[in-house]
């Protein structure tokens, strides 16, 4: 659809507004799920399996229960609806006959306090016959690896439609019998090995990418209470309201419109809040005990037993000309998903081989599943990961042909029309715009200066590097109500779960789609009681189809509202505009009447005009990538290994800021984030497959300490169907900074990293290992 | 275990209340007092969402035992406004659009505050040291420096 243009400037789209619950959040009054204090509260705690994989054989409750203040003690045993062929994490709801990653739940209590529950749990014995367990993937996917799950569970494949809407066609290549492969893919085109052996640079690296957790600070928490009427309602922590009671009914075969699940605010989720984790057993507990139960995963359990970012392993070898033309990628990838299938493997594939214009290729996934926690999404699920790897590659290749590294991307990004490697046209985007606008910058047009400024001590070694990355958009169906009220002002109904600041954006949307100012516009997110059906607050997509279902409501419910005014006016409803609150006729200044006048008119008894409703319910199918490059100036001390940022810079198509505040605040914490996963975030584990870090001192982010500002770029490549030509704006910052970060070391110490994260042992470590003619002069 | 009186004064009131021994102020603040604002990020001290002041000095309150509070002042985020006037640091997080999903904020205004009691013109290097205690998931930081700084700038030019 065009952008649609207002009459006249409203306070609306593209200000920079403070969202308005902002002074509840700075003086601590928005309730999160574990501020909720119900009368005949209990408490919950579950008991976790030690052991990444053993057999139970016994488990002993009578002591649990006999212990005053216990109300209920759960195993599977006392749950009838659960599978032992559990397609997913929330399907688990408690462990039948073997357990397969440590801290997987095997027994649930209920008890008056918390530090009954707690003892509870002490008084259950569980006796265990420990199995061989898989925790290395490139073993597990072996033939003769201890098998992950059951014979005939089916690999699930919802979380890769939920976020990329890319599909994949299946085709095996590995090994044959291996039973932890959940899922395989493969995409070629022309011929890779005549490409390779007509190339002048072969260049062949394997990348990784550990586990590593969201980091979100609220851990996932729930209230549940049934009512007498059998009815369950849910106070959850959840970027998906609906998808929770979908998945919550599916589990506990339920009816969905006997759950009610109301969003309280959500303490971030990056994805990790998508599936159900803790929904269906508090659920339980509150049935059998009839009172309402509450569920706080503690830090350790989150780390432990969460459903954290997928391990990814990518061999990639490329094939080029001299001159720089490219001519053949092949490409295997792992994602390790942990003991339950659920990875994006498609992601992948699409950013290896279609980021660049590759006449070859031929790229190979596995999803392969060990005895770990599993995993889920993590902003922008697998891309920083993958753009780790082609990124790192681009600028090796570039540096190897002595080529300018931007020059060389601007010459192979894809734009729209190219191919994608699944055959699909790339849609509009802001590629190339967001790589020129980054080689501007005086860090990029001054990189020299920075190196040679460097080394004064012997020591520090100064560097710059960049890296660019996009994501494809999500998409999903959604709805929305604006209400015109008696007083004039507007109400705006979703059931989106605001985290990051989407509401007042929206508000935006609807002030300039209507014609009046954002301080008429209220926006609620409903419960699934009461809210249209609305998709994941996650994917990038928000404002891209939920701001249009706002645009297109707000335009009905202005349709309506001069549809009313021109018969009252006796005018042309073309005639017509708002203006100041007043439906007026255009060049009539007399004539007029106020939007509160036809507001009342639809709540008067015995009146004839009908209320404004204004109503839309999208599903569209064109995505709206987005792209983010990012710019790091660094500084590494040769002995020890330690980095420093001297500056960070994200610049990003979002196609139309629509509230820049939020946009900026977006591209901050997603860079940050992302130089996380670059730097000092790694979920580490033993070679039995316990967490070796399983606390916040030891599982290190990034503080305000260890960052210079983050600077942001907005770019402005308009969308064809996002509202005001907007795009999404959360997934890009997290892609490019690890292998920015990695092209910054190379360029300031002449080590090529292809580990993450990127510790001082790793970069001192490479920097001893350099032959010494080789270290940079 | 038996519970014990704990008396103390909490946002300028005194209070009496029965608190378990094991029971940290953290809890005794949220279940026993209904003061929500601080949070449990993590009950081990390392991230910071728990901040309160116990007679002016900034305290991770998971740490700290609620009988240990016998006798002293805390301060909470719910005290830190006066009389429903913003303090000069949530006014700036507000206006400079500094909270997304708004966990970490409570710890991080506390911080804040018990820094510019200290320091009231921090450098920039202060002012990332004196939050370095506090994690931030959706920021990345940079809005709350500008923010603290503003509200430096306010805090010290009124005085």
């Amino acid at each position: 659809m065009a952008v649609m243009k207002t009459t006249r400037d409203v306070k609306g789209v593209g200000l920079s507004i403070p969202r308005p619950d902002g002074p509840e959040k700075v003086t601590g009054r928005v309730q999160y799920v574990a501020d909720l204090q119900p009368r005949g509260l209990l408490h919950a705690k579950l008991l976790r399996s030690p052991h990444a994989h053993a057999r139970i054989v016994r488990i002993d409750t009578s002591r649990a229960k006999a212990l005053p203040g216990v109300r209920a003690v759960l195993t599977a045993a006392d749950i009838p609806q659960l599978k032992k062929k559990a397609p997913t994490r929330a399907h688990a709801v408690l462990a039948i006959d073997r357990v397969v990653f440590v801290g997987q739940p095997v027994a649930a209590v209920a008890a008056d306090e918390l530090a009954i529950a707690e003892e509870a749990l002490d008084l259950i014995t569980v006796e265990y016959q420990v199995l061989p367990a898989s925790v290395d993937p490139l073993k597990s996917m072996q033939p003769g690896a201890p098998s992950v799950a059951d014979a005939g569970t089916e690999a699930d494949t919802s979380e890769a439609l939920a976020h990329s809407a890319v599909a994949l066609k299946n085709e095996a290549t590995g090994p044959a019998k291996a039973v932890n492969i959940a899922q395989q893919s493969r995409v070629h085109r022309g011929d890779a090995a005549k490409g390779f052996a007509e190339s002048d640079l072969v260049l062949e690296k394997t990348y990784r990418v550990p586990m590593v957790h969201q980091g979100y600070l609220e851990a996932h928490a729930v209230l549940a209470e049934w009512d007498r009427n059998g009815l369950l309602t849910l106070w959850a922590s959840t970027q998906g309201s609906f998808n929770t009671r979908s998945e919550v009914a599916d589990v506990l075969g339920l009816e969905e419109n006997q759950i009610r699940v109301i969003p309280m605010e959500c303490g971030g989720g990056f994805g990790g809040k998508i599936r159900a984790l803790c929904e269906p057993i508090t659920a339980e507990l509150s049935r059998v005990t009839k009172r309402p139960v509450r569920y706080v995963m503690t830090r350790r359990e989150e780390l432990e037993a969460g459903m954290p970012a997928p391990q990814v392993i990518i061999r990639l070898k490329t094939g080029v000309k001299r001159d720089g033309a490219l001519v053949a990628l092949d490409a295997e990838t792992v994602i390790e998903s942990g003991a339950f299938s659920g990875a994006v493997l498609a992601v992948s594939a699409v950013f290896l081989g279609s980021m660049y214009k590759w006449p070859a290729f031929d790229i190979r996934g596995f999803e392969v599943l060990t005895h770990k926690p599993s995993v889920a999404a993590y902003r922008a699920p697998v891309a920083p990961q993958t753009i780790f790897a082609i990124e790192s590659h681009m600028e090796q290749i570039a540096r190897t042909l002595g080529l300018d590294p931007v020059e060389f991307r601007r010459r192979h990004l894809i734009q729209e029309g190219d191919p994608m490697v699944n055959g699909q046209p790339w849609q509009s985007n802001g590629g190339k715009q967001v790589l020129e606008r980054v080689a501007q910058h005086p860090f990029w047009t001054e990189r020299a200066a920075w190196a040679r400024s460097g080394n004064r001590d012997g020591r520090g070694r100064r560097g710059t590097g960049l890296a660019v990355g996009g994501w494809l958009g999500g998409l999903q169906p959604t709805g929305a109500t604006v209400r015109l009220n008696p007083d004039g002002s507007l109400s705006v109904l979703t059931g989106q779960v605001d985290i990051a600041g989407t509401n007042i954006a929206l508000a935006q949307i609807a002030a300039s789609a209507y014609g009046v100012d954002i301080d008429k516009v209220r926006i609620t997110t409903g419960d699934t009681d009461v809210a249209p059906v609305t998709g994941l607050s996650a994917g990038s997509k928000t404002i891209y189809t939920v701001g249009v279902a706002v645009m297109e409501a707000a335009k009905d419910a202005r349709k309506q509202t001069l549809e009313i005014a021109a018969k009252e006016l006796e005018a042309s409803f073309h005639d017509l505009d708002i203006e100041d609150g007043k439906v007026v006729v255009r060049g009539v200044p007399d004539r007029s009447t106020t939007l509160a006048s036809i507001g009342k008119k639809g709540n008067l008894y015995m009146s004839k005009i009908e209320p404004v409703l204004g109503v839309s319910h999208p599903a569209f199918s064109q995505q709206a990538p987005g792209f983010a490059a990012q710019l790091a100036r660094i500084e590494v001390d040769a002995d020890t290994g330690e980095l420093t940022l001297h500056g960070f810079v994200v610049v990003q198509d979002v196609g139309c800021a629509i509230n820049p505040l939020g946009v900026e605040g977006q591209m901050q914490g997603g860079a940050v984030q992302s130089l996380g996963m670059a730097l000092t975030e790694a979920l580490t584990f033993d070679d039995v497959g316990r967490l070796t870090n399983p606390s916040l001192l030891d599982y290190r982010k990034l503080t305000a300490a260890d960052l210079p500002n983050i600077e942001t770029i907005i770019v402005e490549v308009p969308s064809p169907s996002g509202p005001f030509g907007a795009r999404g704006v959360g997934e890009p910052p997290i892609i490019p900074a690890p292998a920015a970060i990695a092209n910054a070391i190379q360029d300031a110490t002449g080590v090529r990293l292809t580990e993450l994260p990127l510790t001082p042992e790793r970069i001192a470590l490479a920097i001893a290992a350099l032959p010494a003619a080789a270290g940079p002069a | 275990m038996a519970k014990q009186i704990l008396r103390c004064t909490v946002n300028d009131e005194d209070v009496e209340v029965l608190v378990p021994p094991y029971q940290t102020l953290l809890d005794a603040l949220r279940e026993e007092l209904g003061l929500t604002g601080p949070k449990e990020g993590c009950g081990t001290g390392d991230c910071g969402a728990c901040s309160v002041h116990v007679d002016g000095k900034l305290v991770a309150s998971c740490l700290m035992l609620a009988l240990q509070a016998r006798g002293r002042t805390v301060k909470t985020i719910e005290g830190l406004a006066k009389d429903d006037v913003l303090h000069p640091l949530q006014e700036a997080f507000v206006r400079l659009g500094v909270p997304q999903c708004g966990f970490c904020i409570p710890g991080v205004l506390m911080a804040a505050a018990a820094l510019l009691a200290d320091n009231p013109r921090p450098t920039e290097s202060e002012i990332r040291y004196g939050i370095a205690g506090n994690l931030c998931r959706c920021t990345g930081y940079t809005k709350m420096l500008d923010a603290i700084t503003e509200a430096a700038g306010t805090v010290a030019g009124g005085t």
